[in-house]
């Protein structure tokens, strides 16, 4: 009884029945399928778009890493913690300033740290040397072309005679820890220019042995004879 | 001769009825295109996922696979890094001499003619000079050079005369004290 009351009313308003169940057909497929899926299409091709691109400039940087050499890489490294160190190398930078010294025709009268605790970017060492006036400049540019970093801070001359100066120098001895982050995998690798090839070619050539932090002093470190 | 009568001896519910199925067919096949159109809508949608996840899956291994080798060539990254931070500092100061020595540099290819007794150069580039010269002519171009911007590179600032004596000799003691700029 019922079907059949079913069927009169559908067969009386199928005209409007048909399309409504239609439309709600087509509305649940809209809602429920199509538009999650065209939304997480839309959202999903951003995100392969990111990761091709973080493929790609991982593969690149694969490639990069691979063309250095590991051997060479130290070696560079080694001659600029030479050039720039992460920690105060007193003894070694003494030793230098002596070289430095009897290269540019001076002498050593005394030498002594200055305030090592109150940078912790550089250190001074204080020097009292005796030379020619004339070599003072070659003096002040051998320290400051030195290969180890170092500035001249200041300086007083007192002239005894022509042939003779005191020197009271204040050299500021450079140093910096080394940087806390070291990039993680997705960082850009930085480049080494020409510029900072030149400047490896420069410490070098100028470098006593590369990577190593040995140097000899042939200076006077005094009298002879004391007694003199 | 002969014209064509039609009579139509249907009832007129009959007529309605046809019209009303055949339009109810119309509905009927838009709305099996409607739907059939939905479903394809969506089986194609579905079917781009599928190959979409696809390839995302793809792309992820490879991009595991390449941080994998960024990882064992990590060594190499930091070596790097700590060579640029060491170049770049390295670069602003290596064969840049500082103000001090620039100052002195110049000091000394300006005090060739006359006898330097002191030469002070303090942290922040300013020097004191205390030097005889024979005449005051001497001095005279001395000064000159010093103020000359093109002679002294636009590196200085000021000179002052702190002290002056003519002795009997007939030199001049001179206490130059020169700004840097």
């Amino acid at each position: 009884m019922k079907k059949e009351e079913l069927l009169k009313f559908y067969n009386t308003y199928k005209i409007f029945i048909f399309p409504a169940v239609v439309s709600l057909c087509s509305l649940i497929l809209i809602v429920f399928v199509i538009y999650p899926q065209i939304i997480k299409l839309i959202g999903n091709q951003k995100s392969l778009g990111d990761l091709t691109n973080k493929s790609e400039f991982l593969a690149t940087k694969v490639s990069a890493l691979e063309s250095y050499n590991g051997e060479d890489l130290s070696k560079k490294v080694g001659l600029s913690l030479y050039s720039y160190p992460q920690d105060k190398d007193f003894g070694f930078v003494i030793g230098l300033l002596q070289n430095i010294s009897s290269q540019s025709g001076y002498s050593i009268v005394s030498i002594s740290l200055g305030d090592t605790s109150k940078a912790d970017t550089s250190y001074t060492v204080k020097m009292e040397l005796i030379g020619s006036s004339s070599l003072l400049p070659v003096l002040v540019s051998n320290i400051e072309n030195s290969p180890r970093l170092m500035r001249v801070a200041s300086l007083e001359t007192s002239s005894k005679d022509t042939n003779s100066t005191n020197v009271a120098l204040t050299v500021d001895v450079l140093y910096s820890p080394l940087p806390k982050s070291f990039g993680s995998d997705d960082s850009p690798l930085p480049s080494i220019s020409a510029d900072d090839e030149q400047v490896l070619t420069k410490i070098s050539t100028a470098a006593p042995i590369s990577g190593t932090q040995t140097i000899f002093s042939s200076s006077p470190r005094g009298k002879t004879n004391p007694f003199e | 001769m002969s014209n064509n009568i039609s009579i139509n001896l249907l009832p007129a519910e009959f007529t309605q009825k046809e019209i009303k199925r055949e339009k109810f067919a119309h509905i009927q096949t838009a709305g099996i295109v409607v739907i059939l159109f939905m479903v394809f809508l969506s089986s194609l949608t579905v079917a781009l996922r599928i190959l979409q996840s696809k390839n995302i899956n793809l792309v992820q291994n490879q991009v595991a696979l390449a941080q994998h080798q960024v990882s064992t060539l990590k060594d190499k990254q930091e070596s790097l890094v700590i060579l640029k931070n060491r170049l770049t500092a390295i670069n602003q100061y290596l064969g840049t001499p500082s103000k001090q020595t620039s100052i002195l540099l110049l000091l000394s290819k300006f005090l060739t003619p006359v006898s330097v007794n002191s030469i002070s150069v303090d942290k922040t580039g300013d020097a004191i000079v205390i030097f005889t010269s024979p005449d005051s002519l001497t001095l005279d171009n001395l000064i000159t050079n010093l103020m000359n911007k093109d002679v002294n590179g636009d590196q200085i600032s000021s000179v002052s005369i702190d002290s002056l004596n003519r002795g009997r000799d007939g030199l001049y003691r001179v206490s130059l004290k020169i700004k840097a700029k």
